[in-house]
């Protein structure tokens, strides 16, 4: 480090292109210690990681024929033509985008209600802890499967409250039969899952808060409602865009729970994510250029999408 | 400063050598691997393990447990006549089997052997991944003229047989006694026509339904759809027009969907309803249609349910039919042991391992075992049933053909189009994936 810290002292106004480059590889050279500490990684990185991205973006090319590669026949952009103009593809982009779009402030504007709540001195804190974490533990799969239970539409439990309790329907709900209320219960199975790991990020932040902010602003006259405003929310920020961020690359990776409930796109294709909609194109249709195709295309956009948000949390977190 | 430059030259070459594989690795792999190699393996494997280490055949299969453990015995059978080779048997989900057989398959990792459903072996054999055994084997016609011709059909694409047929099955009708005794029904329907009739005597709104299926997928209404006269595509397979949406193929759909809106056909094949074995189980459904591994469900799940086969009603034209099923064994073109795997082929379609298979409700595939007093008595209906049961289309890209058909179903359950219209629509759609 102190090499590389004496070299940019010592760097003249303007260097040639070549000499640029001469100082780079002096640069690189002294900095020896560290490359060789980071070639392991570098390795694995490139292995497992670079190489295969770069192997299916050539797939995405292809005809691809998985068992015997060298019959692959190159079809161009064909594989991206064919995706844009799917309606399939559509309608999968559009669902991911709801996922996100409804599950990632219902997580956040919960986990903040929990969080402060579990702030609170109250009795039987811990339980409520735990059991506020358990859905982040449990299983995806078991937890659809509940979910699956809970809204069967002919025995499931949700169904016999609303038309029999509450009386607020008088046929049967058919969840998972109709491509929009199906959305319902994938919806509400992504929100109660992950409300108990933001609250617990919400929850460490909230103990870093110092108490006499609170405890003076309390003194002034600030109500609740006011510290909570102009005290907590905007300590809170660099926090909640962190879980922004993170929950809107989780969110647009929905796989599981759309995959189990709707059968992999039932009906009709109309309730894919992006991801099942890829696995579909993969392996149930063999159709590897395709589904690479797509994976080039989900890339892209979770890339933007972060991109977007990287600028964003540079901003927020100048405030 | 020496030290330092050989670091310098080090560094340079790894970054040098490291963008060489990753473009070499890219420009390599698709080479065809190298096929004379694998070709001369089996040959030379033999003469390297002289009888001492047997020989490990992998084979990979989707079975239940009953039928696991009715293979472990044969396994074990096999391996008393043959000290030399060792069968090593993997088990799948079914939905996992597909996508895990080919990443194994892609990473030169794949089994020897493999028992797969009769749909899947066109498109295999289509990529290339199967070896004929019409020329591997010697002896191959002499075991295909032994099975049902329905079953051995399924493994032949393209002037090859792909592989041997090593269970089969077929849909028949079961139905619920009791339910049918409170409304004082005395029988099973004999025809179609009666079957509606009865399907919606015995529904009473959402407390019970006539008749339920498991979904829209092809598999659910094929033995009605074959028992009305409906055809997906010619003999050929060049073409859907005037068969998936010509006049036989539209009444049986048009039966169904009249069925559903009367109310006698019940709504869980949209999806997100009670299944249809335990519906019927629990006297929520009156009939459903499945195969011989309800016998075996039933026990495990609901022992006091009695379970009751009839044949499929018959059609307009008087003749009952039903939709093939079942399982064929192939060889894959990758494995290294093609002589033992095929040797373990042969063993699966011997009359011993049919007839253990059996006692756990594998049909078998053999018509030199039918009447063998070994066959469980339940066989008889399906047995019987085989005889008109139809296969589904042998084509690379049925999967698809059973979309186009299942989304057509779908969209007039829905009510978006006409039975006519979502058939003209499917038709159009299976002669795009034949033009391909």
């Amino acid at each position: 480090m102190a090499a590389l810290t004496r070299e940019h002292s010592r760097q003249p106004g303007q260097p040639s292109p070549l000499a640029r480059c001469l100082t780079l590889l002096q640069r690189t050279y002294r900095a020896r210690t560290a490359y060789l500490f980071l070639l392991p990684g570098l390795v694995l990185f490139g292995i497992f990681v670079i190489y295969p991205m770069l192997y299916s973006l050539r797939i995405s090319f292809y005809d691809w024929n998985v068992i015997k590669p060298a019959r692959s026949e190159w079809v161009g952009m064909d594989n991206y033509k064919t995706l844009l103009i799917s309606p399939v593809l559509r309608r999968a982009v559009l669902n991911t985008l709801a996922y996100t779009v409804t599950t990632v402030p219902g997580q956040m504007i919960l986990a903040l209600v929990v969080a402060i709540l579990l702030d609170q001195e109250i009795r039987g804190k811990t339980l409520f802890r735990v059991a506020y974490y358990l859905p982040v533990v449990t299983s995806w799969v078991i937890a659809t499967l509940v979910f699956e239970y809970l809204f069967n539409s002919q025995a499931g439990l949700i169904n016999y409250m609303l038309r029999d309790v509450l009386r607020l329907v008088h046929e049967p709900v058919r969840w998972l039969a109709d491509p929009i209320l199906a959305m319902v219960p994938i919806h509400l199975l992504g929100i109660w899952k992950g409300v108990g790991w933001s609250a617990v990020i919400l929850l460490a932040a909230l103990k870093e808060i110092p108490a006499d902010l609170q405890e003076a602003a309390a003194v002034d006259g600030a109500g609740p409602w006011h510290r909570l405003r102009d005290i907590t929310l905007p300590l809170l920020r660099p926090t909640l865009v962190f879980l922004l961020v993170v929950l809107v690359i989780g969110a647009l990776n929905v796989y599981i729970p759309v995959l189990l409930m709707t059968n992999g796109g039932q009906p009709l294709d109309l309730t894919h994510s992006a991801l099942t909609l890829m696995y579909k194109e993969t392996f149930d249709r063999l159709n590897f250029g395709g589904g690479a195709a797509t994976s080039y295309l989900l890339t892209s956009f979770v890339f933007v999408v972060s991109i977007v948000q990287i600028r964003l949390l540079r901003q927020r977190m100048e405030y | 400063m020496k030290h330092g430059k050989w670091t310098v030259a080090l560094l340079g070459g790894l970054l040098i050598l490291s963008l060489f594989l990753t473009a070499c690795g890219v420009e390599e792999t698709p080479e065809p691997t190298e096929p004379p190699a694998a070709a001369e393996e089996p040959t030379k494997a033999p003469m390297e393990a002289p009888a001492e280490e047997p020989v490990a055949v992998t084979y990979w299969h989707t079975m239940s447990d009953a039928e696991v453990e009715a293979m472990e015995e044969v396994i074990a059978m096999f391996e008393a006549e043959h000290p030399n080779v060792h069968v090593e048997m993997t088990r799948y989900a079914y939905d996992d089997f597909k996508s895990a057989l080919l990443t194994s398959l892609a990473g030169g990792e794949g089994p020897d052997t493999a028992r797969l459903d009769i749909i899947w072996v066109p498109e295999l054999a289509e990529m290339e991944a199967l070896s004929a055994l019409d020329s591997a084997m010697s002896d191959f016609d002499e075991i295909a003229t032994k099975t049902f011709p329905g079953p051995l059909a399924t493994n032949h694409w393209q002037g090859h047989y792909y592989g041997l047929p090593q269970d089969t099955n077929t849909q028949v009708l079961l139905w619920n006694r009791e339910l049918f005794d409170e409304a004082g029904i005395e029988a099973p329907p004999a025809t179609l026509d009666e079957f509606k009739q009865i399907a919606c005597a015995l529904s009473k709104g959402e407390e019970q339904y006539g008749y339920a299926m498991g979904g829209t997928y092809f598999w659910a209404p094929a033995p009605v759809f074959y028992a009305m006269g409906g055809k997906v595509v010619d003999e050929g397979i060049t073409t859907a027009e005037g068969f998936v949406n010509g006049p036989e193929s539209v009444a049986a759909f048009q039966m169904l969907v009249d069925m559903y809106n009367e109310g006698c056909l019940s709504p869980n094949l949209l999806g997100g309803g009670v299944g249809t074995s335990d519906g019927l189980a629990t006297g929520l459904y009156a009939m459903i249609i499945d195969g011989p591994w309800m016998v075996d469900i039933y026990k495990a799940d609901f022992p006091e349910f009695e379970v009751n086969f009839a044949p499929i009603p018959t059609g307009p034209d008087g003749t009952s039919s039903s939709v093939v099923g079942g399982q064929n064994v192939v060889v894959f073109d990758s494995s290294q042991h093609k002589e033992e795997a095929t040797e373990w082929v042969r063993f699966l379609l011997s009359e011993e391992a049919q007839l253990k298979m059996a006692e756990r409700g594998v049909i078998p595939t053999l018509s030199t075992i039918i009447g063998d007093p070994g066959l469980p008595e339940y066989f008889g209906v399906f047995l019987e049933q085989l005889k008109t049961a139809q296969a589904r289309v042998p084509h690379p890209k049925w999967g698809d053909m059973d979309g186009a058909i299942n989304n057509a179903y779908q969209r007039v359950l829905r009510d978006e189009q006409t039975v006519q219209e979502a058939l003209d629509q499917a038709a159009e759609e299976i002669n795009a994936l034949l033009a391909q």
